[in-house]
Order: structure tokens, then C-alpha cells, then sequence
């Protein structure tokens, strides 16, 4: 069986010698490289290829943001984990929009890593459910405040469905192919979708079923 | 100073002073020596003038031929004597030795014609006219000539002496006149001195005015660098420690974190008492974790490095709502992701001092975040609705520290507040730089952003 082949970036030697043991424990996973720093983790994403690249959101030369952003773009992309001591939707916005979509508690790093791994190599979101929980938390709180009603209450059944799906990294041909449904037609009902949440772009979409709690 | 022109005031007046007792004095002396020349002269002219009429009477007494006549003669020729005597006594008495002699010498002769008519006890000259006539013109013609040259004489020396008194006083007049002269120069002299020296004071006064004017303003502007040069320290400390947590003692701690987890796993699941131990242990670092990066974040908010300043604040609004404090809505416009350290600095804590003070002193349940940036400043308000305050009177350490960052970049901050009205704060600050230009127009089509 082919293992997930990963490179980590942290300009933390203690904490990744830890995460490369921990996933070193794991007969699926190696750790192809490891990087101090973002501009050498860009380099290393080029010139080894691997499946996952796992990235601090904090470091030196060129930050973890700054990475992912390069790194998304190169190709074929690696799946991108982003480890953040952060919580806070600013920074798991920013994540996504840089093509991030793992996002860990540093703190929960050694539980949450392997299942982040292993949902970013089959294009799935996944996020430290102290971090989703944090975003539902301000989402509710901001819905309360504002007295709006949530926007969720007028998605179609269909709709919902298809959000969750794209949330979770399904392609418009994938969600089409899985409901039996035209790509045009699933084209539509995202783009209805995007206009009733008032979202712009995917990673907002995901951050939103974070919130929401409809992908973990 | 004061010393000079006291001294050239007392100078010009004891000039004026003595040049008014001199010019007096010359006047006393100048009536002095025409009051004397009149008296000699009137003495003078009384003597001649009772020589004569007593000759006269001598003539008369001597040649008359009626006994009543010549009575009369002689009783007025008796007075006569004491006028001359009395005339000669009234002369002044300040004589010289010619003039002296001169008056001895007319009494001398008068005298000597006194005598002479004493002998005319001895004969009549009634009985005798033929003597009578002899006498005459040997003892009293001759005298009579004699008494008048000397009184001429006297009369001479007399007007010699007003010349002379004159010329003394012309001379004294003179010398009057040099001495003002001369005062005149030592006072005009003596007065351009003190102009120079004043000139010479006031010049140099004037110039350690403006060396101390330019003192003060260059010890005023040292202290506003330094006060600037403070807030940067400060945040630049703030910043080091901050990162210094961050990345040493939280990274440090993230790894055990790991480790812990490690340990857990290989613990069988069947040594209750030993999970329970790691779970123990993973809990308190998990806490130490969150103290540590709570500090961080106050200490420096590390957003503003990593992601700018418009998710900064939006952090900090969530932050608070999440605290239960306040809910803040953050509004942006045209804010550049490249806006310089400083500007975002400032507008954070200024941000966070109002938001602070809104929620902590003014008991305030909403607030409002502003930031706008335009091509050549940067104006962030907030709003809230606390109790507010009176913002004449209210000038805290806060207040005066926001200033000073405002300052610092050369920005200007109004806090305006009522009680019972809420507070509102808006910092205008000018963007003048060139890269912050290049990074406005770099991101020129910034998507408003809402929280």
C-alpha cells in the first residue's frame, strides 16, 4: 500500500520532531521533508511533491499563510493542513482562502493530526473541533445580536445537501454525479446558495458549514 | 546699565545746576560792580559838588561886604564840611591803594584849606578885602584845582576799576562758557558711551533670548521624540516579549503537548490510574498553553502581523463579544494590507484603549469600529453608547497616551463625549509616504469588509 507521503514545516524543531514521530507511528504516513521556514517549505513542496504538506501558520520568512498560498498553486497541489494556535475566524478565513483545508489547534495537534491527514488526502475539510466550535460560538452569538433569522432556515433540503457537500471538497461533478443530478442544474442551486448566505468564494462557504457545524 | 544712566542723569544735572549758580553768580557780581561803580561815582560827585559850593561860600564869606551874608556863608560852609566828610565816609570801602592814596590825598587838601580858613579868626577880612582877595586866590584857587584833579583822578581810577571789573567778569563769563562747553561734551560723550554699552546689552540680551528660545524648542522637540521614541520601545518590547512567548515558551509547551499525547497512547487503556495521571498532566499544560498565548496576545496581538489590521480588529470585536463585554461591529474601507507598522499599531491600541474604556468605565453594550483609508490619510472612529463623560474635564492616562500616538505620526484626535450621550473618538492621520501610496494603489480594489 502507498504511503501519504507528508512534509512538515514548523519553525519549531521540538514540535515537529514530535509530530514526525507521531506520524512516523502510523504504517500509512512518512515524512518525506521538513521545513524551518515558509520560503524553504515552498521549496521543498516543489521539488519533493509530497500528497500533504502540514504548515504553522507562524513563521518566519514568509508566514504559514503566505506558504499555503504558493504552495496551492503549484502542481499537482498537495493538501494543505494548517497548524495555528489560533481559534479565531480571521485566521481559518485566511487559511482558506489560501487553499488550506486542515485546520489544527496546535494544542490538539497530536490527536487531531492523523484524522486531519487522512480527510485532506481524500479532499475533505477538517477542523479542530475546538475551532469549530469557537466559530459557531460567534456565529450565534452575531445571529442573536443582529436579531437576523439564519440564513440556513431558507435553504431547500436540496440545497443543504449540495452545501454540505461542497463543504466537504466535493467537486460540482462529483455533487452531480452523487445526487444524479446535471452539473448545470448543481451549478445553479450553489450559485442560489451563495446568494441567500450572502457568501463569496468557497472558502467562505466552508467556514460557514464550519460554523454552522455541518462539516467537522 | 541702571548704574550709567543714573550717572549721566546726576552728571547732566549737577552741570545744569552749576551753570545756573555760575550764571547767577555772574549776574550777583556783574550788579555787584555797577552798584559799587555807582556809589564811588555818587560819592565822588558829592565830594566835588560840596567842594564847590563850599568854595563858593569861602568866596562869598570872604569877599561879601554884608555881615548877615556872611553869616549865612559860614554856617553853610560849616555844613558843607560835614557833607564832604560824610561823602568821603560813604565812599566804599573796598579801595585800592591809589585810590586810597587819591582820597587821603583830597583830604589832605581839604584839610589843609580848612586850616587855612581857620586863620581867619585871626583878621577880618571885611576890614580887609585886598587880603581877602589875596587869600583867595592863593590858598583857596589852588586847593580848589587840586581837590578837582584828584576827584577827576578818582573818578578815573574809578571807571578804570568798572573796566577792569568788567573785563574779570567777561573773562569769568568766558570761562563759564568753556566749563558748559565742556560739560555739554562730557555729558554728550558720556551718554553716546551709554548708548553703545545699552546697544551692546540689549544686543547681547536679545541673543541669549533667542539662544535660550532656541533651547527651550529644541528641548521641547527632544522631548517629544522622546515620548515617540517610548511608544516605539514600548511596542517594540511588548513585541519581543510577546514573540519570545509565543514562539519559545508556547512552541515548547505545544510539543509537550504532543509528547503527552504520545505517552497517552501507549499507556494500556487498563492502567486506569496511570491515564488518568497523563490526562492530568496534558489538562495543566493545555491551561498553561492558553494562559501563555492570552498574554501574547495582549502583549502584542499577533494578527496584526499575521493577517493586518482590519482582522486584528475584527478579532479584537470578537474577542470582547466573546468575553461577554461589549458587542463591536468593525466597518472598513479601502484599508491596505501593506499600511505601515506604525499606523497599524497606533490604530490597534487606539482601537483597543477606546473599546476598553468604553466597556470598562462607561458601561457601554455596543460599539462601533470605523476605519477608512483614503489616498492620503487614514481616519479610524468608534463609537459607543456608555454613559460618557465630560470630555473637557476628563484627561486620563489612557487619553493622554492616544494622543501621544496620534501625535507621533503627526495625525490629530478628537474625543468627543456627553454624559449620557456616549463617546465618540476619531483619529485623522495624514499618510504621506511613498510606500504607503504604493501599497494603497497595489491593492486598489480592496473589497469592503464586514464582520
Amino acid at each position: 500500500m502507498r504511503r501519504i507521503r507528508i512534509l512538515l514545516a514548523d519553525d519549531h524543531k521540538l514540535m515537529r520532531s514530535g509530530l514526525k514521530l507521531l506520524i512516523e507511528q502510523q504504517q500509512d504516513m512518512t515524512v518525506v521533508g521538513e521545513a524551518d521556514d515558509g520560503r524553504q517549505a515552498v521549496a521543498l513542496a516543489k521539488s519533493l511533491k509530497p500528497d500533504v504538506v502540514v504548515l504553522d501558520i507562524g513563521m518566519p520568512n514568509l508566514n504559514g499563510i503566505e506558504a499555503a498560498h504558493q504552495i496551492a498553486q503549484t502542481d499537482p497541489a498537495p493538501a494543505l493542513v494548517m497548524l495555528s494556535m489560533h481559534s479565531d475566524e480571521s485566521y481559518v478565513l485566511r487559511a482558506l482562502k489560501a487553499g488550506a483545508r486542515g485546520y489544527l489547534l496546535k494544542d490538539s495537534a497530536e490527536s487531531e493530526l492523523i484524522r486531519a491527514v487522512h480527510a485532506v488526502t481524500e479532499a475533505k475539510s477538517f477542523f479542530s473541533p475546538a475551532v469549530s466550535k469557537v466559530l459557531l460560538d460567534d456565529y450565534m452569538r452575531k445571529l442573536q445580536r443582529s436579531g437576523v433569522e439564519d440564513s440556513y432556515e431558507l435553504l431547500t433540503p436540496r440545497e443543504r445537501e449540495i452545501l454540505q457537500l461542497v463543504a466537504e471538497g466535493k467537486s460540482n461533478k462529483d455533487v452531480a454525479n452523487l445526487l444524479n443530478l446535471s452539473v448545470y442544474t448543481v451549478e445553479t442551486h450553489r450559485a442560489n446558495i451563495m446568494e441567500k448566505l450572502n457568501l463569496r468564494g468557497v472558502p467562505e462557504l466552508i467556514l460557514y458549514a464550519v460554523r454552522k457545524g455541518i462539516i467537522a | 546699565m541702571l548704574a550709567g544712566f543714573g550717572g549721566l542723569l546726576i552728571l547732566m544735572v549737577a552741570a545744569g545746576l552749576g551753570a545756573l549758580y555760575s550764571l547767577g553768580e555772574l549776574h550777583r557780581l556783574q550788579q555787584q560792580v555797577g552798584r559799587q561803580f555807582l556809589a564811588r561815582s555818587q560819592a565822588i560827585s558829592t565830594v566835588v559838588l560840596s567842594v564847590h559850593v563850599y568854595n563858593n561860600r569861602v568866596e562869598q564869606y570872604l569877599l561879601s561886604s554884608q555881615p548877615a551874608e556872611t553869616d549865612r556863608a559860614a554856617t553853610d560852609m560849616a555844613n558843607r564840611v560835614a557833607e564832604i566828610h560824610s561823602a568821603l565816609h560813604a565812599y566804599p570801602p573796598d579801595r585800592e591803594p591809589e585810590e586810597q592814596r587819591l582820597l587821603n590825598e583830597l583830604e589832605k587838601q581839604f584839610g589843609e584849606e580848612d586850616h587855612a580858613l581857620a586863620s581867619l579868626e585871626t583878621w577880618n577880612p571885611r576890614s580887609q578885602p585886598e587880603r581877602a582877595r589875596r587869600f583867595i586866590v592863593e590858598e583857596i584857587v589852588p586847593r580848589r584845582l587840586s581837590i578837582l584833579q584828584i576827584s577827576q583822578q578818582i573818578a578815573l581810577l574809578n571807571r578804570e576799576r568798572l573796566d577792569a571789573a568788567d573785563r574779570a567778569l567777561l573773562a569769568r563769563s568766558d570761562q563759564l562758557q568753556k566749563k558748559l562747553g565742556w560739560m555739554l561734551a562730557l555729558a554728550l560723550g558720556a551718554g553716546l558711551l551709554l548708548s553703545f554699552a545699552s546697544i551692546a546689552y540689549i544686543l547681547r540680551l536679545e541673543r541669549q533670548g533667542r539662544e535660550r528660545y532656541r533651547e527651550l524648542e529644541e528641548s521641547r522637540r527632544n522631548l517629544r521624540e522622546l515620548s515617540a521614541r517610548l511608544v516605539d520601545a514600548q511596542e517594540e518590547e511588548r513585541r519581543a516579549i510577546s514573540r519570545e512567548l509565543h514562539d519559545e515558551v508556547g512552541q515548547s509547551l505545544g510539543a509537550l503537548l504532543v509528547d503527552v499525547g504520545r505517552l497517552s497512547a501507549m499507556v494500556p487503556s487498563e492502567n486506569g490510574a496511570m491515564q488518568q495521571q497523563v490526562q492530568r498532566i496534558r489538562s495543566v499544560a493545555e491551561q498553561t498553553v492558553k494562559t501563555v498565548r492570552d498574554i501574547a496576545l495582549l502583549l502584542r496581538p499577533s494578527m496584526l502581523d499575521d493577517l493586518g489590521l482590519v482582522p486584528a480588529l475584527e478579532w479584537q470585536a470578537r474577542e470582547m463579544s466573546r468575553r461577554g463585554e461589549m458587542e463591536v461591529e468593525v466597518h472598513s474601507e479601502g484599508v491596505s494590507e501593506k499600511l505601515p507598522d506604525e499606523y497599524r499599531i497606533c490604530i490597534y491600541r487606539l482601537v483597543q484603549e477606546a473599546l476598553n474604556n468604553a466597556s470598562q468605565h462607561a458601561g457601554a453594550k455596543n460599539a462601533t469600529v470605523n476605519v477608512r483609508q483614503a489616498r492620503d490619510r487614514i481616519v479610524v472612529e468608534v463609537n459607543d453608547n456608555g454613559r460618557g463623560f465630560e470630555s473637557d474635564r476628563v484627561r486620563g492616562m489612557g487619553l493622554v497616551g492616544m494622543e501621544e500616538r496620534v501625535k507621533r505620526l503627526r495625525g490629530s484626535l478628537t474625543i468627543d463625549s456627553q454624559p449620557g450621550k456616549g463617546t465618540s473618538m476619531k483619529a485623522d492621520l495624514p499618510l504621506d509616504r511613498e510606500e504607503v501610496r504604493a501599497g494603497y494603489e497595489e491593492d486598489s480594489h480592496p473589497a469592503g469588509r464586514r464582520s
